[in-house]
């Protein structure tokens, strides 16, 4: 290049000498401007000031027609290049520019992300219908269907069709509501199992959440708590199949595998009569003082039996063909040992200290 | 029942003394020990000792200075009692000795005399109802000083409180339970030996015998009734001992004739009552239905008015008892009683239950006999008490009458092979076998796959295969069996759509900040005034309970509302400040004719909403509005696929200007309203305060969301803005819209409501804007233009005011 040069200048082409000096000097002028810029709009007067119709390259260009056609060529190329250089370097300039630009905005415009939420935040379930719910779904993967039947109720299926005649001692096991109407509130989701033989048949499985009444009031009962009453009717149905329903069931909703223990018990209804047990879920039965089991280690969790020959018969089922099972649970005790509750009376109330307190700030 | 455990030692050859077995094997097997209790548990170090002077206290004469022979030496104890005598025994707690209450003795001063440690009276040894007179407790002259008073008392002992099933009458007796626990634990039992003497039923001798005219068994209810005779009465306390244990096992001892009778109905479980047999109005007794409106006053002191239903024991027309139930006072024991007429007899439970249920009498006698007595008891019972009172020396048995109307038929039930391997999985014959002849059955026919057992006397519970069945599973133990699930499915089980609705509509609840609540399906008539129901209001058809607990829970709810508006207003008096939604599922209730039980039984959701004391928010915004109620509703609703209408409405406890009707293909199905500024003040609620109740049953039929199609051509909006009466419902101009629109318009939605500055008096203007869209083509500008200006013109033409 440099022999290029000397030789031009021997041939006194003070032109092209003119071009390459000219190149060189522009360019340096340009990147000095460049740096000096600081937004868009310095930009664009570079811009017009070096590529513009009169811009410095642009005149220079234009002066190439004076040039020895020879030269010519390699003088365009050497423009050319410059003018790519420099739009390249205004391109990324701007990115620069508006990178910084957007950096800055977002700095300013930064958030205390620990401000609270805007809007409402969830609500919350009421412990027993939850559990009610878990515990339905826990038995349809059994094989039950939900049934569902009036809480008020008449004499014949709370008690007669249950094998509990009228001045039968079991009566004064539940202390019952009556109405003015010659009604009554259910003392127990079982007059929905004679409902149920009567209107399907056997064989059968059900299963009956809802609401029973009671004319109690004390800190362990209120006169109103809800039940899940269970039904299966079939044939050669054994106590062995009572058991393995319960304890599959018992595993699921606590979560964990539970020592049981069952208890022969009476209901007039089931022959023979069983309670279940549960390994206090609280202790496990190893804190004597624990407040859950009162340190028996045990907390009852359901009376069942196998159902008795008159109430299949109350139902129009052929005791002789068909036997089964049924139970009844607590679904209140069930979910304070599920969520660790101690007070039943606080469950109706609608007391958003109880029922939502504990997320509130 | 309860039950001390000494009292069973006494008559169980157990094989090992060990309480906590029995206790666990009784719970096993259906009798459940619910708690085990030491008696006085704190009395400790008190000793018998012996009065052997008593003087006045010299400088005060309220106070007796008493010097005992402690059986180590003397001792000075300073009392107020006035009751004791040189040669008494009595319990005396040394300085160091701890009473019932926990008290630590200690020597103290009164008034110059040092009294070393107290003489205790019943209180102080923690059994009050033991005390026969006023003062120190005053025990057998012929115990030795010295002792330590627990054993003596009978307080080394425990007290089982065992819950008994209503099937098993005869478990309310430690004889009873004694045979239980013999054949629960294969152990044997002491035989019961009546005294032969004083069961003797032979010819009448004694001249109270022949002076009885006799028993007439006049109406059903008594199979059995014996009297028992006895002269020499000498009424006094029962040895202490006995009263002890009386008053252990809940009983008051009142004398040595009642007392007598009480304990023996607590060894038999066969009820007795004394009569004064000089106060019978003739020498004879009838037992039958009571007359109606017949007076009787019972031991109680009170007087009952009896109905027919009722059974007595009557003499000379009048009666002296309610059987099975409770004794008249006219014929009461008393301080003067030379001469008894002791009643053993057995009632019928349906009649003894329907009497004391009537009454609320639920006595002890009444108990047993409702879960049935063994009708073997009767004389034994009877034999059993006078050996009591000629061993206490309190009178001189004479002989018995009985009367029987019937004879009880020996109840013979089959047990088979193929039922007890159903059922239990067993099928060992030989061992159901020994368990039920442990249990007092006797096998009659022993065949390979089917015995025969007599059913005992006492087990009126057992009559068919099952009852043998749970027998054997029982004592067996059903912990013994396998547990398996049941084998076939014949159905896959489901949820069904009614749980399916509550637990997506709970969700959808809760997602938008409603939390649950369940309420008392019981409220306060009181509501029904406070939200101004009136009462040919279909809120007001209410059902009522005839044994509500308070008025408070005394009807049964029509609407959702009253709970959850009682639940908010308790919130806010807790001092709950924040903002308040809550919903409920549940069912409401009312009277309706034509219905199966005459009652109407709807599942609804209700909700509530109320901004709350302080409703200040980091955010300024209001969340909580009758729109944003409005919202959640259709959230809910939508989601079922459930489209609504909400019309303006009138609701008792609904703002006038602020309710709606919500409704479903032209049927009402629920409502929003917000209440009442008035009722909201009354109940202390900061206002506004939202409600809302739908009844779940079209949720619960839907079919569910449909879905739409994806659009192909592009659309075209055009916005209309009209000039309505401010009275007009939007939506009623939206359907006009919607019905004059081209075939192209796909949706109206509203965008802008104003009135105010610029419009006239009264006016407001509503804004929409229209998609036009085809699904053929896309729609040229012109054709919209066009059929824009159609609308226009046609919207005209109904009247409206375009702008």
């Amino acid at each position: 290049m440099n022999d290029k040069v000397i030789s031009r200048e021997k041939w006194g082409v003070a032109v092209v000498i003119d071009i390459e000096r000219k190149t060189a000097e522009i360019k340096d002028l340009f990147f000095t401007e460049l740096k000096k810029a600081k937004g868009p709009e310095d930009l664009e007067e570079i811009r017009v000031r070096f590529l513009g119709k009169k811009g410095n390259i642009t005149s220079l260009l234009k002066s190439i027609k004076n040039i020895d056609p020879s030269e010519r060529p390699k003088a365009g190329q050497l423009l050319n290049q410059l003018k790519e250089e420099i739009e390249l370097a205004i391109r990324q300039k701007r990115e620069a520019l508006l990178e910084a630009f957007y950096q800055k905005e977002e700095e300013e415009d930064a958030i205390d992300v620990t401000l609270p939420p805007r809007g409402r935040k969830w609500g919350g379930f009421h412990p027993v219908a939850q559990v009610m719910e878990e515990v339905v779904e826990i038995f349809a993967s059994m094989g039950f269907t939900v049934a569902y039947g009036p809480e008020i109720e008449n004499d014949f299926y709370n008690f007669e069709a249950l094998n509990i005649p009228p001045h039968h001692p079991a009566r004064d096991m539940q202390d019952t509501f009556y109405t003015t109407n010659g009604l009554l509130l259910r003392t127990h989701t079982s007059p929905v199992e004679v409902r149920a033989m009567r209107q399907m048949g056997a064989p059968l499985r059900i299963v009956v959440p809802g609401k029973v009444y009671r004319r109690d009031n004390d800190p362990t009962h209120s006169p109103m708590f809800h039940q899940l009453e269970g039904l299966l009717i079939d044939e050669d149905i054994s106590v062995a199949d009572l058991k393995g329903c319960m304890e599959a069931f018992a595993n699921i909703i606590f979560e964990r595998s539970l020592k049981v223990r069952y208890r022969a018990s009476y209901f007039p209804f089931t022959e023979p009569s069983l309670e279940m047990d549960v390994e206090c879920v609280a202790c496990s039965g190893k804190n004597p003082e624990c407040r859950i089991c009162k340190g028996t280690g045990w907390l009852e969790i359901a009376g069942m039996g196998m159902t008795h020959p008159n109430v299949l018969r109350a139902g129009g089922i052929d005791p002789q063909k068909y036997n089964g099972f049924a139970w009844g649970m607590g679904l209140d005790r069930i979910a304070m040992l599920k969520y660790g509750l101690d007070d039943l009376r606080v469950f109706f109330e609608g007391d958003l200290a109880f029922l939502i307190g504990g997320r509130q700030e | 029942m309860k039950i001390c455990w000494s009292w069973l030692k006494e008559e169980v050859n157990f094989k090992i003394d060990n309480m906590e077995h029995v206790v666990e094997r009784l719970t096993e097997t259906g009798s459940e020990v619910e708690s085990i209790e030491k008696p006085v548990p704190l009395l400790k170090g008190v000793v018998t000792a012996k009065v052997k002077s008593i003087k006045g206290h010299p400088d005060n004469p309220n106070l007796l200075v008493v010097k005992l022979d402690t059986g180590k030496g003397e001792a000075t104890c300073v009392t107020a009692a006035k009751n004791l005598r040189a040669e008494d025994v009595v319990p005396y707690a040394p300085p160091g000795a701890t009473v019932a209450d926990g008290t630590v003795m200690a020597a103290r001063e009164f008034d110059g005399i040092v009294s070393e440690g107290m003489m205790l009276s019943a209180d102080e040894i923690g059994l009050p109802d033991i005390a026969d007179e006023f003062g120190i407790l005053r025990l057998s002259e012929s115990e030795k000083p010295g002792k330590d008073i627990r054993p003596i008392l009978g307080l080394d002992d425990y007290v089982l409180d065992i819950s008994i099933t209503p099937n098993r009458g005869d478990l309310l007796s430690v004889r009873g339970l004694a045979q239980e626990v013999a054949a629960i634990l294969d152990v044997s039992i002491n035989e019961l030996r009546p005294n032969k003497g004083f069961s003797d039923s032979g010819p009448s001798t004694s001249d109270m015998e022949k002076e009885f005219k006799g028993i007439t068994l006049q109406d059903e209810g008594c199979s059995l009734y014996a009297l028992g005779f006895a002269d020499n009465v000498k009424i006094g306390p029962s040895p202490v001992k006995e009263r002890v244990r009386l008053s252990l096992l809940g009983m008051r001892p009142i004398n040595n004739i009642v007392d007598a009778t009480n304990l023996v109905m607590l060894y038999l479980g066969q009820p007795l009552h004394a009569f004064d047999y000089d106060l019978l109005p003739e020498k004879e007794i009838t037992v039958r239905s009571a007359r109606e409106g017949e007076k009787i006053v019972t031991l109680d002191g009170k007087e009952r008015s009896l109905i027919p239903d009722d059974l007595v024991i009557a003499s000379g027309g009048i009666p002296v008892a309610l059987a099975g139930v409770m004794g008249g006072e006219n014929t009461e024991i008393n301080d003067s009683t030379k001469r008894i007429a002791l009643e053993s007899a057995n009632f019928d439970s349906v009649r003894v239950s329907k009497t004391y249920r009537r009454l609320g009498l639920p006595s002890e006698a009444a108990y047993r006999f409702a879960r049935k007595v063994d009708p073997a008891k009767v004389t034994i019972a009877l034999s059993k008490t006078f050996e009591y009172l000629v061993k206490w020396k309190a009178a001189r048995p004479l002989g018995q009458v009985m009367e029987r109307s019937g004879e009880e038929q020996p109840r013979y039930v089959e047990l088979t092979r193929k039922n007890l391997k159903k059922v239990l999985l067993l099928e060992d014959m030989d061992l159901a076998s020994t368990i039920l002849r442990r249990l007092g059955f006797i096998e009659t026919t022993k065949e390979e796959d089917r015995r025969v057992f007599q059913v005992p006397s006492f087990r009126a519970d057992v009559s068919i295969e099952e009852d043998l069945i749970e027998e054997v599973g029982r004592v067996w133990g059903y912990d013994k069996m396998e547990s398996r699930l049941p084998a076939v499915t014949r159905k896959p089980g489901d949820i069904t759509k009614r749980m399916r609705t509550e637990r997506q509509l709970r969700n959808i609840a809760m997602g938008r900040g409603y939390a649950e609540a369940i309420t008392y399906s019981f409220i306060s008539p009181d509501l029904l005034k406070t939200l101004r129901i009136p009462e040919d209001s279909p809120l007001a058809n209410c059902v009522t309970l005839s044994n509500p607990l308070s008025k408070e829970q005394s009807i049964m709810r029509t609407s959702l509302a009253f709970g959850l508006l009682k639940a908010a207003a308790a919130n806010i008096r807790n001092g709950w400040r924040s903002p308040i939604r809550m919903f409920e599922i549940g069912k409401v209730f009312s009277l309706e004719d034509g219905t199966e039980l005459g009652v109407k039984e709807n599942l609804h959701i209700g909700g509530i909403v109320c901004l709350g004391k302080d409703s200040r928010f980091v955010w300024k915004e209001q969340v909580d509005d009758f729109f944003s109620v409005k919202a959640d509703i259709m959230a809910l609703t939508e989601a079922k696929g459930v489209l609504l209408e909400f019309v303006k409405g009138e609701y008792p406890f609904g703002h006038k200007g602020q309710s709606a009707h919500i409704l479903n293909n032209g049927k009402v199905i629920g409502y929003l309203c917000r209440l009442k500024p008035k009722i909201a003040e009354e109940l202390s609620l900061p206002q506004p305060v939202l409600l809302f109740e739908l009844d779940l049953e079209v949720l619960e039929r839907s079919k569910g969301v449909s879905f739409g199609k994806t659009n192909k051509y592009p659309a075209v909006y055009r916005d209309i803005s009209i000039l309505i009466d401010k009275g007009m419902p939007v939506e009623k101009v939206k359907v006009d819209v919607k019905d004059l629109a081209s075939q192209y318009v796909r949706s109206v939605r509203l965008f802008d409501v104003y009135e105010g500055k610029g419009l006239p008096e009264g006016k407001r203007s509503v804004a929409f804007t229209l998609e036009y869209r085809s699904e053929e083509v896309t729609l040229r500008d012109e054709e919209v233009d066009k059929a824009h200006m159609g609308l226009r013109e046609a919207l005209q033409q109904k009247g409206y005011v375009l702008r």
